[in-house]
């Protein structure tokens, strides 16, 4: 291969698209043409720098009212099948429904554990173990008290302030739970030590600044929980799933800046 | 299964339609569409290529609609906000420029400037990821179509990009 077919192929070259044999050639073109070799540099470049621009996630407004107007569908599809369409499309309107769905009607055992807790302990005038707003004094009993390494968050430039703590016995594990109030409304942060692959995490994939979330709601407790290879988190509240993702966002990045102390 | 892709199409139809509220009506319009015509989605096929699809006739039904924008040759020259003529691309060390100079925004605004044709192959390759023959099946078009579309795309991008960082006042007209 010389310069000029190299450029000819370039774009297909670093999009991958070339066969296997074009793309040998081109491979043994760029390693002896310092040029060429730039050239696909730069296209790589810039292939990173659009599939890095920010993706923002549909709103769960969105998703609530499709699968609102999915169901009224779903039953004119099955009330007035002989009027509109042969009976096929009421099975597969159906089936798209299930699929659709299946992710809102059934948590994973872990979520809904999750949410019982929440619900519990909101009833309870106070339900830390331990009521601080101090963030080390927290961390520093979950180490005593039960080896956890745990992140307490700050999210009180939202608004949201820390009352405390205590420790939770949940998928037959010690867990870290944290208590935070925004207002009169209880936000709960859930850290289990479970590897991934343990648990499976039901729900609506969402992703939020680049992350992978897994949003859940129930009698109007929503969840988002995600795992990070080592542990598992969960947040509860009825707060929305803005301030929801958000404080999820923070938690996982006050999480990575610690890991690397 | 549909909803799986729902954030990939609110993120495509955000960009065709630069518009929140009308990027979720067209979401919404082409799963309820993809929804009643699920019978006609041939399983074991690309269910994303083929919900992009759907989305793809719902933009631009409302587009001749409403008259705003069409799908212009792939002979048209841009003409909103760069003109080509004054914006060469940028080589060598002013390449690494380039990419330091580019702030958040600049590459949607960038997009923006482009016609649909390219922009759409572009938004459906480099931002998604889908590949060239997802994207010709997207578009109904043959995937050499699509490459030349994308070539093109990418140029105009990147002269719009060097635009805005001389705007910026970060690259300087090479002269």
């Amino acid at each position: 291969m010389n310069c000029q077919e190299f450029e000819a192929c370039l774009h297909p070259y670093v999009d991958g698209e070339l066969a296997v044999g074009e793309t040998s050639a081109a491979d043994v073109h760029a390693a002896e043409c310092g040029r060429c070799a730039d050239l696909a540099r730069r296209e790589r470049r810039f292939r990173q720098l659009l599939r890095r621009q920010p993706r923002e996630a549909a709103s769960a407004e969105l998703r609530a009212r499709l699968v609102s107007r999915i169901h009224r569908e779903r039953r004119r599809a099955i009330l007035r099948p002989w009027l509109v369409a042969p009976a096929i499309a009421a099975a597969s309107a159906a089936i798209v429904v299930a699929v659709l769905i299946s992710a809102w009607r059934s948590p994973s055992p872990l979520i809904g554990e999750l949410i019982d807790k929440h619900i519990a302990y909101a009833q309870i005038e106070r339900p830390a173990e331990l009521a601080s707003a101090d963030p080390t004094e927290i961390e520093m009993w979950f180490r005593q008290r039960a080896g956890l390494r745990v992140t307490v968050p700050d999210y009180s430039p939202s608004g949201i302030r820390l009352v405390g703590a205590r420790l939770a016995e949940t998928h037959e594990q010690k867990a870290a739970y944290l208590f935070y109030e925004k207002g009169r409304t209880l936000l709960s942060v859930f850290m289990l030590p479970i590897p991934t692959g343990d648990v499976a995490l039901a729900g609506a994939r969402v992703s939020y600044r680049g992350h992978a979330y897994v949003t859940y709601e129930q009698k109007g407790y929503r969840t988002v929980s995600w795992s990070d290879g080592r542990a598992v988190f969960g947040l509860v509240s009825m707060l929305d799933y803005e301030a929801l993702l958000e404080c999820a966002d923070r938690l996982r990045a006050e999480r990575a800046t610690q890991t690397r102390l | 299964m549909a909803l799986v892709h729902l954030d990939a199409l609110y993120h495509v139809a955000l960009r065709l339609t630069r518009n929140r509220a009308e990027a979720e009506d067209v979401v919404q319009e082409a799963l309820l569409r993809a929804f009643r015509n699920f019978r006609r989605f041939n399983p074991g096929t690309n269910c994303r290529a083929w919900l992009f699809t759907i989305m793809r006739n719902v933009f631009l039904n409302r587009v001749r609609r409403e008259g705003r924008e069409v799908l212009e040759g792939e002979g048209t020259l841009i003409t909103a906000g760069v003109d080509s003529a004054t914006a060469p691309e940028p080589a060598g060390n002013a390449e690494e420029e380039f990419f330091q100079t580019i702030v958040h925004g600049d590459v949607d605004r960038a997009l923006q400037t482009l016609p649909l044709v390219f922009r759409e192959a572009v938004i459906l390759a480099d931002l998604e990821g889908l590949s060239y023959r997802e994207v010709a099946d997207v578009l109904g078009c043959p995937v050499g179509t699509i490459m030349s579309r994308l070539s093109r795309g990418r140029h105009l991008l990147r002269q719009a990009l060097s635009q805005f960082a001389r705007e910026h006042g970060y690259l300087k007209d090479a002269e």
